[in-house]
């Protein structure tokens, strides 16, 4: 059966065509769309597909279903699994029953995360195998076969799959004809396995672990790599590869003419160094192009192998055939022109800066706050999430992880006592990381201003419900809060630019009177979110009094909506396409009152 | 057969829309494509483009110089994927004038004529898709096969896209 399907589909139905039972994990570009499709396509199948309150939890629900036999995976993106390693590390060691798929996606060239990292050096680093898909077919054999490996070795599997993997598309053959087998989940006592403890439980552990790998690496060699070597014609050259690198180099082979073997490798760990090393000798150079680390190249590192530990591939962002193109020139392989240099190279081009959607009350919030909370006196600290684009309207002083703005709010308040501390941080990412700082911060009686925007999605990700939400009151944000130990406030959102000033000079009140953490809780929605959105957006579309605007740059630099930029005349403009009718800019945004409600 | 295509508007026009629509096309077809997304924090109003290459490809980017066809949504995004195009490639962008350069540059001011209500502004990604059956020669599909793909992925608005289409298939013959 053949369906159009992007990289995170084909590993949903990859999922499902491995009988697995079990699904969490937490949403992160580029991996969000995986259980979200599980959740979709199982129709009416015994799965669990639940997104978990963060990475860690998600790990650890899944892991647990693999531990009582059932096929269970975990997804998320590659910081992601930082917040889980925890749970990996050990899981690594004890193994699993059933098959325990765990799914990460990197983002090669920081397409929307905050480091390139290569999760294949963390499979590595966790002593789990890892395999790496090239593209949404292999995305979808290569989830099957992550779950056969685990099933039969007992041992965690990584999939790791990239931006240009799940968020690519193609006609992708699944089979057509899969029944999906229920399996119940019988959890055996096994103390010495489940729970075993150091040292002389986890000793044996580990040397259990170093059999299983071996195991692994001559499955590897005999089943994915020495098919692929026996069909290599033993040209001078030789290019080792892997995952989506692989189809940059072969595009590049075939476009330059070049006849180079070529050696895609599946399984990037464990891999059977000795007899890679040994084909590497039957050559005169060797080149491995991978994305990101050198994880191949630092395996088989020889003297006539070559990449990005010898400079000759490119260190830092995403493949492209060009680079690949200059690694080809530099090693000798190559020595032609560059048949991918521009020939249209447009002169200032106008670029436009990641912002937050046209009527997004995040912006107002932070426009609010920093008219009550000015600049030199503030410190802004924040999170990970759609309100990260408040740095447009330089509301943002720091970036650094998953509730990283609640700790460092602390540190802050601690350090510099000379100014207002005030964080931001989204419902979601405080349920995720938030709330073990904000205890902390009350025990340690720091001062300091949080402001949780609640709108009671992941919208970033494509608006999947929080805990919040999907237990309709059983959790509120406001009562964890309380619960913390701090002292709260809730304003309930409105497109009124002055209501949000006046409410953050409430907030300033309180805070001088208070000796412990604030946190402001935000009632907010977000506008893509049509459910609740249209209930609060009044209608009012926008445009401009040019007699009126004098070309100050406070809408374009402070408020910084979409639809507001300069026309031929020097004066703003409203793209009546991008307006979405809030009225917050006529509310009082201008010092000039040039914003007018349109007529149309 | 070979092509390769790049959209580029911004977030909210339909960007992936006609990824999907090609996509749809090119199975129809029996060829093999691939095809990505490329943007990155924003939701709406930040540069979004998609890259979609039919025939015997490998990877899903289209690199520098490469690309057959660039359909632009948007004048400024069309104008910053310029580089991906081909010496002698096409372009088809919504735009009321656009630089001169050694292409096929179809330019039409279709925010113009969306505003003026010759067609519904939210369909514009179909409308500059239909320009683009009308005024690009070597266009890998027929009117047929990406209405097919349209209805394929949504039969509720398939009327008022095909609509949309025709429209902009009668404009681009004139």
């Amino acid at each position: 059966m053949k369906l159009t399907l992007m990289g995170n589909e084909a590993i949903a139905y990859g999922l499902l065509h491995s009988n697995t039972k079990m699904v969490s994990g937490y949403p992160g570009t580029p991996s969000s769309e995986i259980l979200t499709t599980v959740q979709k396509i199982k129709k009416d199948l015994p799965v669990y597909a639940e997104w978990a309150t963060n990475e860690k939890v998600g790990f650890e629900v899944a892991y647990a279903g693999a531990i009582a036999g059932v096929n269970a995976a975990a997804t998320m993106k590659q910081v992601g699994l930082n917040v889980a390693s925890d749970a990996l590390m050990s899981a690594s060691f004890i193994g699993n029953k059933g098959a325990f798929v765990l799914i990460v996606a990197d983002d090669p060239g920081f397409n929307s995360s905050q480091t390139e990292q290569d999760s294949r050096e963390f499979a590595r680093f966790a002593r789990i195998p890892v395999v790496d898909p090239a593209t949404p077919q292999e995305a979808y054999d290569f989830t099957k076969l992550a779950s056969k490996i685990s099933k039969h070795f007992e041992i965690p599997v990584m999939l790791r799959t990239v931006m240009r993997v799940s968020h690519s598309r193609e006609i992708v053959e699944i089979d057509g004809n899969f029944e999906f087998k229920d399996t119940e989940g019988n959890f055996e006592r096994d103390i010495p396995r489940w729970a075993a403890v150091p040292r002389a439980g986890r000793l044996k552990q580990a040397y259990e672990q170093l059999d299983r790998l071996d195991k692994i690496r001559e499955y590897n060699y005999n089943e994915l790599i020495k098919p692929k070597i026996e069909e290599l014609k033993g040209t001078e050259n030789l290019i080792i590869s892997s995952g989506t690198a692989y189809g940059y180099v072969k595009e590049v082979l075939e476009e330059l003419g070049l006849d180079i073997d070529l050696l895609k490798i599946d399984m990037p760990y464990p891999l059977p160094v000795d007899k890679l090393k040994d084909l590497v000798k039957k050559y005169n150079k060797v080149l491995v192009v991978e994305e990101t680390y050198p994880v191949i190249e630092e395996e088989i590192r020889s003297e006539n192998v070559y990449g990005r530990m010898s400079g000759h591939m490119h260190q830092i962002d995403e493949m492209n055939k060009e680079r690949v193109l200059e690694a080809l020139t530099k090693i000798g392989f190559y020595n032609g022109e560059n048949i991918y240099k521009p020939v249209f190279t447009p002169e200032n081009p106008k670029t436009r800066k990641p912002n937050l959607c046209p009527g997004c009350p995040h912006r107002d919030v932070y426009f609010a706050i920093k008219k009550v909370f000015r600049p030199k006196k503030s410190i802004y600290p924040s999170d990970i999430g759609c309100y990260t684009l408040g740095i447009n309207l330089d509301a943002i002083d720091t970036v650094l992880c998953m509730g990283g703005s609640v700790s460092m709010a602390h540190g802050f308040a601690i350090a510099d006592k000379n100014k207002t501390v005030i964080a931001t941080i989204g419902d979601s990412t405080f349920f995720h990381s938030g709330t073990a700082p904000l205890i902390n911060a009350v025990y340690q009686k720091a001062k300091f201003i949080l402001v949780i925007l609640d709108n009671s999605t992941t919208a970033m990700t494509g608006r999947q419900t929080t805990p919040e939400r999907a237990t309709s009151g059983e959790v509120d944000i406001k009562k964890v809060a309380e619960g913390c130990g701090a002292e709260v406030m809730e304003y309930f959102y409105k497109p009124d630019i002055n209501e949000t000033i006046n409410f953050f000079k409430e907030v300033k009140k309180r805070f001088d009177e208070t000796d412990r953490p604030l946190v402001v809780v935000s009632r907010q929605y977000c506008v893509l979110d049509k459910e609740r959105a249209t209930q609060f957006l009044p209608g009012i579309f926008a445009t401009v009094d040019e007699e009126k605007c004098v070309a100050c740059d406070v809408c374009t630099t402070q408020y910084v909506c979409p639809p507001m930029a300069y026309n031929e005349r020097g004066k703003i403009e409203i793209d009546p396409l991008l307006c979405i009718g809030c009225g917050v800019c006529i509310s009082g945004i201008c010092p000039t009152d040039a914003f007018i409600p349109r007529e149309k | 057969m070979k092509y390769q295509i790049v959209v580029a508007g911004f977030g909210g026009q339909g960007v992936v829309f006609l990824v999907k629509v090609l996509s749809i096309c090119a199975g129809k077809k029996g060829y093999k494509f691939l095809g990505t997304e490329n943007h990155g924090m924003s939701q709406r109003g930040g540069s979004v483009s998609s890259h979609i290459k039919i025939g015997d490809f490998y990877n899903p980017l289209i690199d520098l110089a490469q690309a057959d066809l660039l359909i632009g949504l948007d004048k400024d995004e069309a104008i910053l994927n310029l580089p991906y195009l081909k010496r002698g490639g096409n372009v088809v962008v919504n735009a009321d004038e656009f630089p001169e350069i050694d292409a096929n540059v179809f330019a039409v001011d279709a925010n113009k004529l969306a505003e003026e209500g010759v067609f519904d502004a939210k369909g514009l990604n179909v409308f500059m898709l239909g320009l683009t059956l009308a005024r690009v020669k070597d266009f890998p599909f027929s009117v047929d096969e990406v209405k097919e793909a349209i209805e394929e992925i949504n039969p509720k608005f398939a009327p008022q896209n095909f609509d949309i289409l025709e429209k902009a298939i009668e404009y681009g013959k004139n």
